[in-house]
């Protein structure tokens, strides 16, 4: 491993962003069965989102690695995204 | 392989090959969760997914990926203190949790069966048994390899960093399955 390289979380900060995944897991569920209408939706993928972030930045350590790594991650998710959404926009406007 | 060695950027071949495989693999499972969304609710003919998803059942299976993911980055730091009777541990646990999610899906699968949704009753249950059949086939590719590393682990110095398949590049793909795993939790299971 490259020393110069700020150092991975302890095993200690694992367990607690676990818990963090658990509690957010929770959300996800309790948003289902209460269905708090039109911003349940939006709601679960902001949490989603916030448990993707969570594990891509401290489990897969993309936020101790370089910069190009990172820009190379969201510049590849970016283009699927923007994909993806013109195909899913483009079949539903058409019924 | 024991070679080691740096691109122009100064990031390891292996791992910038791995990263490039991952993106290739969400743009995989993009186009299958796409695939999904556009056949939900659409043609409704016969049982749909939405019928039939036990949501307290596949929550229990999402919270033993999430502990997988948690035994794979203690396994890691394990390593990292040269401690590899513990990483050997923390892997073992790993595809353990990696199992207990594939069996959990044989089973859903099979309930799904039972109740008369197959491959090929509609395009809805169609995209749900490939998009998640593919995601099961990767969880078991993570527990394969995990258990090769835990055979790698009895030799002397066998989970070093320096050989090829070594301990970040399984993590970082078992991490990856997660992640995916979270996404489709979400977009197929819990919203409506």
């Amino acid at each position: 491993m490259d020393s110069a390289k700020p150092a991975h979380p302890s095993p200690r900060q694992y367990v607690t962003i676990a818990g963090i995944l658990v509690v957010l897991t929770a959300l996800e569920v309790s948003l289902f069965y209460l269905n708090i209408g039109g911003i349940n939706t939006p709601a679960l993928i902001v949490l989603m989102l916030l448990k993707f972030t969570l594990v891509v930045a401290f489990y897969m350590h993309l936020r101790y690695e370089s910069g190009f790594l990172r820009r190379l991650f969201a510049a590849g998710l970016a283009v699927a995204s923007v994909l993806y959404f013109i195909v899913l926009a483009t079949f539903y406007s058409r019924g | 392989m024991t070679a080691h060695t740096e691109t122009s950027t100064g990031i390891d071949t292996r791992k910038l090959g791995m990263w490039a495989f991952l993106s290739s693999e969400a743009l995989f499972f993009g186009a299958l969760i796409t695939n999904y969304l556009l056949f939900k609710g659409r043609d409704l003919q016969g049982i749909h997914p939405r019928e039939l998803l036990n949501i307290p059942f596949t929550s229990v299976s999402s919270f033993v990926l999430l502990m997988s993911s948690l035994t794979m980055v203690l396994a890691h730091a394990a390593l990292t203190r040269d401690n590899q009777r513990a990483a050997r541990g923390w892997l073992l646990a790993t595809a353990a949790l990696g199992a207990t999610f594939v069996g959990g899906q044989v089973y859903e699968f099979s309930n799904f069966y039972k109740e008369g949704m197959t491959l090929s009753t509609n395009p809805a249950s169609s995209s749900f048994f490939v998009l998640t059949g593919f995601h099961g086939a990767h969880v078991t590719i993570g527990v394969l390899l995990l258990l090769s590393l835990v055979g790698l682990s009895f030799r002397r110095g066998g989970l070093t960093f320096e050989h090829g398949l070594n301990l970040e590049l399984v993590g970082l793909y078992w991490h990856f399955v997660d992640i995916v795993w979270i996404v489709i939790f979400t977009v197929v299971y819990l919203i409506r």
